[in-house]
């Protein structure tokens, strides 16, 4: 990390943390002015006795003793209530703040007084928890917890709106403080660093009212639900990648474990986690900032609904919840919106049935492992070490002789594939390079020279490209190297290598490395 | 997104998420009636290898009600995909 970075970094929260001491100072100044202002009026207003005004002299002089001796009674009640006993539920500023959601039936005092009263935790301060924290904490929640073990990367800040660019490096939790202070500083916020564990889960979330989970992994998605059926809390999920949402409120109402009176859990509706080599990250897959930022400020907006629901008249309870939804949002599709009716409750539901496995215990004592359960993908080390080139002697290659073959320096004397996705490849690649995407690879059948294929199939295009060039080795590049090893493997398959013949292998951590060894104006994404 | 029915003798299947990236569609009709337990074997037909890479982690819908299929007791296998239905393919999406 360069210190300049740092310097520039502190000096941009000072700056930010100034302009807040300012604002503050100016409102102390307004408030202290209208209190002023009161005073100097009430002060007058007993004035206009004391002087020589008429009333005085008929009060003096000729006004019966009995009412005047009530009038004076009057006025000083006035006086001995001077500090008058609060007359409205919110506070002054609070009516003009939220007024245009208070004049809502939705809402009305008693649902701003329930905000009021309530809290929330979010969990992840990213892409979902930025707008999520935003709208509730505008909308006057008492207390709002944030968890985040990340700091600020320029790469969030197309849609962490909470984030700016003078925080980059600066924790998510810090960050998000201070934007959502300079929002309302009515609502208290708690600082949670660190990302949520199954140790801390429950002790993190037990003194909340409701819990959006804002996080970006399976194994999350599992312990925070887990975590709200056991401590009896509603809790408003969701997620987003690349077009797509997904938004559901689980475990409302939020009834203990096996009564399938209450709302399904997050295990209800998937049961079984996704293979991890399948889950695919904001990073690698890209994400649309409102897409992600409209789940976020959907989730804001179902959490305010559970808050603020009205007591059914018949009952002490409150009114029977919605019923279980999964709402899906396809932002290129047509209809965007499609909400799926779920079930209730899963008779064999691992947390919230009566057959539950999953228990306080087990939770605090570790031996719940999340991540286990999700799977875990470690980096691919398929090949050898002479299949394989760092990226400092491929650019000898391309300069200098091939230690490998022998071969003088040009670009013409091998073949580079980059197998990354076209949209990516064409946002930058090393001169001379083929793109084969990685899914054109993956999509090619193994079982081609074993008689699955009939003769009529032709050969996929760069396949017999490739075969056309039997002479040259082929280098393979991808974006962090791992989709590399796997198509060198899969050339081999295909017999690319002609027995041994043709060297072919892949470029060591790929365009990254490339980028951090040989050439750092390379882009990165 | 199969909005339109589906012709005569078929359903429309709608693919979410990872399910969209492993057929590289949308969505598509498939040929009706079939039983709910059959789905995925025939979905593993069209797309080799599709039930351990997605469809064993999925919600499934039948007309935006969701059904339970996974496992031998799983209470809707019987259940019968009928012409001009609409099935969806929901996988998980956990990023944000």
């Amino acid at each position: 990390m360069a210190s300049g970075t740092v310097i520039r970094s502190l000096r941009q929260q000072i700056a930010s943390c100034e302009s807040q001491l300012h604002d503050l100072k100016r409102q102390l100044a307004e408030v202290e002015h209208q209190s002023q202002q009161q005073r100097t009026n009430r002060a007058s207003e007993q004035g206009v006795h004391t002087r020589d005004d008429p009333l005085a002299h008929d009060f003096s002089h000729g006004i019966h003793d009995d009412f005047k001796s009530e009038v004076l009674a009057a006025l000083a009640q006035s006086e001995e209530t001077a500090p008058p006993q609060r007359r409205w539920p919110l506070e002054a500023n609070e009516y003009k703040r939220y007024g245009r959601q208070l004049i809502m039936p939705e809402i009305g005092l008693q649902g701003q007084l329930r905000l009021k009263t309530a809290s929330v935790l979010i969990v992840g301060v990213g892409g979902l928890g930025c707008p999520a924290a935003a709208y509730l904490v505008g909308a006057g929640v008492g207390k709002v917890g944030l968890v985040d073990g990340d700091t600020v990367e320029e790469s969030n800040l197309h849609r962490q709106i909470l984030h700016s660019t003078a925080k980059v490096n600066m924790t998510k939790v810090e960050s998000a403080m201070i934007a959502l202070h300079s929002l309302n500083p009515n609502v208290e916020l708690v600082p949670h660093q660190g990302r949520l564990t199954p140790e801390t889960a429950l002790s993190t979330l037990q003194h909340y009212d409701i819990v959006l989970d804002c996080t970006d992994t399976p194994a999350s998605r599992y312990l925070i639900s887990d975590t709200c059926v056991l401590l009896g809390k509603p809790l408003v999920s969701a997620s987003a990648l690349r077009t797509d949402g997904q938004l559901m409120v689980l475990n409302n109402p939020p009834l203990p474990p096996g009564n399938t009176s209450g709302g399904p859990c997050y295990r209800c509706v998937f049961p079984k986690p996704p293979p991890a080599e399948s889950v695919v990250t904001c990073g690698d897959g890209g994400i649309l900032g409102p897409v992600v930022g409209t789940m976020g400020i959907l989730q804001a907006l179902e959490a305010i609904k559970v808050l603020t629901k009205q007591p059914s008249a018949s009952s002490n309870d409150s009114a029977p919840a919605d019923p279980p939804s999964l709402l899906i949002f396809s932002a290129y599709s047509n209809p965007m919106f499609r909400t799926i009716r779920l079930r209730t409750r899963k008779l064999k539901c691992a947390v919230c049935s009566a057959h539950a496995t999953v228990t306080p215990e087990a939770l605090n004592s570790g031996s719940m492992d999340y991540v286990q359960f999700c799977g875990t993908v470690d980096p691919v080390d398929a090949l050898s070490s002479n299949e394989r080139i760092s990226a400092e002697n491929y650019a000898k290659v391309r300069l200098d002789v091939n230690p490998f073959t022998g071969l003088e320096p040009s670009k013409d004397s091998h073949i580079l594939v980059d197998v990354r996705e076209k949209v990516q490849f064409d946002l930058c690649n090393l001169e001379g390079s083929v793109n084969v995407p990685f899914s054109a690879v993956t999509s090619l059948p193994v079982g081609g020279r074993n008689g699955t294929a009939n003769e009529s199939d032709p050969e996929a295009g760069w396949v017999s490209e490739l075969r056309q060039h039997a002479d040259k080795p082929i280098f393979v590049v991808c974006r962090r190297g791992n989709d590399s090893q796997i198509t060198v493997k899969k050339m081999k398959e295909l017999g690319l290598d002609n027995g041994g013949q043709r060297w072919i292998g892949d470029i060591r951590g790929g365009l990254h490395a490339w980028r951090d060894n040989v050439d750092k104006d390379f882009p990165e994404y | 997104m199969a909005s339109p029915k589906a012709p005569a003798g078929h359903f429309s299947i709608l693919y979410f998420a990872s399910a969209s990236t492993f057929t590289n569609k949308t969505s598509e009709y498939l040929s009706a009636p079939v039983e709910a337990r059959g789905l995925f074997s025939k979905l593993e037909e069209l797309y080799p290898g599709i039930n351990d890479k997605v469809l064993n982690s999925c919600a499934v819908t039948v007309n935006l009600s969701y059904i339970e299929i996974d496992g031998d007791e799983a209470p809707d296998l019987k259940i019968v995909i009928k012409e001009g239905d609409e099935v969806a393919i929901i996988p998980p999406v956990s990023s944000g």
